[in-house]
């Protein structure tokens, strides 16, 4: 898990730069972003069922923020139902899977997102995804695409959502490392810990699924021919069209 | 008086070619002390696993444990190592489907394993047996230099590996490796670089950059046009369309001189 993420980055020396470092920090936003965090984690099956998660300072701790903070999203995430508390001798809060279908439990995640927070992260996605494609185009040999080939053709076959959403993810961050940058990858893998599980939403159908892996398809080939402009468009296409099916859910709700 | 200006060329032609062989050389030989680490770590495992055979079971994952101390201290030794390790063939140990032994410096200089989640119902990341690290000492069965490349499984960093295979009763079991970080790599030859009179840099058997003092051709970029395979099979060195080119003794890449 990344610590950096909460709190903001604020690097700017400018006055308003500097006032927002500065102001309270938004208990809210950080409860939410503990949620989403936990949640996402437990949605991706990064932790199992039953697991018993850290201590809470310990969590707290991990985590950057205050013990009442922590509190405060287990308590939201009990509410949906995605960790139990336990008390006395071997109590602690535990991961606890419930009996809704796991699209419901995603919707309702979805549902802490603002279309406009959505739309964000896929200009983000795209920007880090095209760049990429755009320097992979430049600077790939041959057998530097195999990872690439090896991904989109599991894609293609898998069966899973959560599987296809980690290859989908898996792409995207080979892609960077094609690119020889090592920054992008990093930024490549922090997004799709966001993203990754709000993605099983729209990779269910097997249609859509298809769709992806041919657009990764062509971006493979685009990379190969060294077509840098063609390749950057069309992995931009390939983020934009996700997220705009991710609003288009959000919209529903 | 008695000198022709053919002679002076040729002496300073001397004088550069000697220079080339010596940087490249030197490039050879601050790779071939990780080497020696790789071999370390090999013939440790190597006796490990031999001992668990005569003991007639299989190896543990428990078992490697052993290996720690020798990682611990090669880690600390060799400046040049950011990781070192063994990482298991998949089958290998009986508690476990796959497993790496590796240990990396952190920021601080501490000493620290590296835990990854290798089961694949989790992540997506968990079959690390295409990597070139893995995969080139398994299919050739000698020791291999991957990358540069951008290590998103274990270290974040745009790095080489160095790896040679580990067997035990006449079977490949895994390999043993170092990470070294480019920009360590960049700091070590870089010197020798610059002592040349053209721009010079370094590339690996398929044309990627792996360090430069030569603007024109930075880390990470492809140099296009020589076969590099072919110049290391043969090992002499050549010239190709105005670059010379000058393949390190015994390891993968070639200096390129502009």
């Amino acid at each position: 898990m990344r610590q950096h993420e909460i709190g903001g980055g604020a690097r700017g020396t400018g006055g308003g730069a500097r006032r927002v470092v500065f102001s309270p920090v938004d208990n809210r936003a950080r409860v939410d972003t503990v949620v989403r965090r936990i949640g996402d984690a437990i949605e991706l099956g990064l932790l199992a069922d039953g697991e018993q998660l850290p201590g809470e300072s310990e969590l707290a701790a991990q985590l950057g923020v205050s013990t009442v903070t922590l509190r405060e999203a287990l308590m939201a995430l009990r509410q949906q139902g995605l960790v139990t508390t336990r008390r006395g001798r071997g109590g602690g809060s535990f991961v606890s899977l419930p009996e809704v279908p796991a699209d419901d439990r995603l919707r309702v995640r979805l549902r802490g997102w603002s279309t406009e927070e959505l739309r964000d992260l896929g200009d983000h996605w795209a920007a880090l995804s095209g760049a990429a494609a755009r320097l992979a185009a430049q600077r790939t040999e041959p057998e530097d695409l195999h990872p690439l080939r090896r991904t989109a053709e599991e894609l293609a076959h898998a069966e899973e959502t959560a599987t296809r959403s980690r290859l989908y993810g898996r792409f995207h961050v080979e892609l960077a490392a094609a690119a020889q940058s090592a920054r992008l990858t990093r930024e490549q893998v922090a997004l799709q810990s966001e993203v990754g599980a709000l993605l099983c939403l729209v990779l269910g159908s097997g249609e859509y699924r298809e769709e992806v892996a041919d657009r990764h398809r062509s971006v493979i080939s685009a990379v190969q021919d060294g077509a840098h402009e063609s390749a950057g468009t069309l992995a931009e296409r390939c983020v934009r069209e996700s997220t705009a099916r991710l609003v288009a859910v959000r919209l529903t709700l | 008086m008695g000198w022709s200006p053919g002679q002076v060329h040729s002496a300073a032609a001397t004088l550069d070619t000697d220079a080339e062989a010596w940087v490249a050389s030197q490039v050879g030989g601050a790779l071939e002390a990780v080497f020696e680490t790789v071999a370390a770590t090999r013939h440790d495992t190597a006796a490990l696993l031999a001992k668990t055979a005569a003991q007639g079971r299989r190896p543990a994952s428990a078992d490697l444990a052993a290996l720690r101390p020798g990682l611990h201290q090669r880690l600390t030794r060799q400046e040049l190592v950011s990781g070192v390790g063994f990482v298991a063939a998949p089958g290998l140990l009986t508690d476990v489907p796959a497993w790496l032994e590796w240990w990396q410096t952190g920021a601080d200089g501490d000493v620290r394993p590296l835990l990854l989640d290798l089961d694949p119902g989790h992540s997506a990341y968990s079959d690390y047996t295409h990597w070139d690290w893995f995969a080139l000492p398994r299919d050739t069965g000698r020791r291999a230099v991957a990358g540069p490349y951008v290590d998103y499984l274990c270290s974040d960093e745009y790095s080489l590996t160095l790896s040679a295979p580990v067997e035990t009763e006449g079977r490949f079991a895994g390999v043993a490796a170092a990470d070294v970080y480019l920009r360590h790599f960049e700091a070590a030859v870089l010197p020798l670089l610059r002592r040349l009179p053209r721009p010079a840099h370094l590339v690996n058997a398929r044309g990627r950059v792996a360090a430069s003092a030569d603007p024109a051709h930075l880390a990470g970029s492809l140099t296009k046009g020589p076969d590099f395979g072919e110049l290391l099979t043969e090992g002499t060195p050549a010239e190709h369309a105005g670059l010379r080119l000058v393949p390190c003794h015994r390891i993968p890449l070639v200096l390129v001189l502009a």
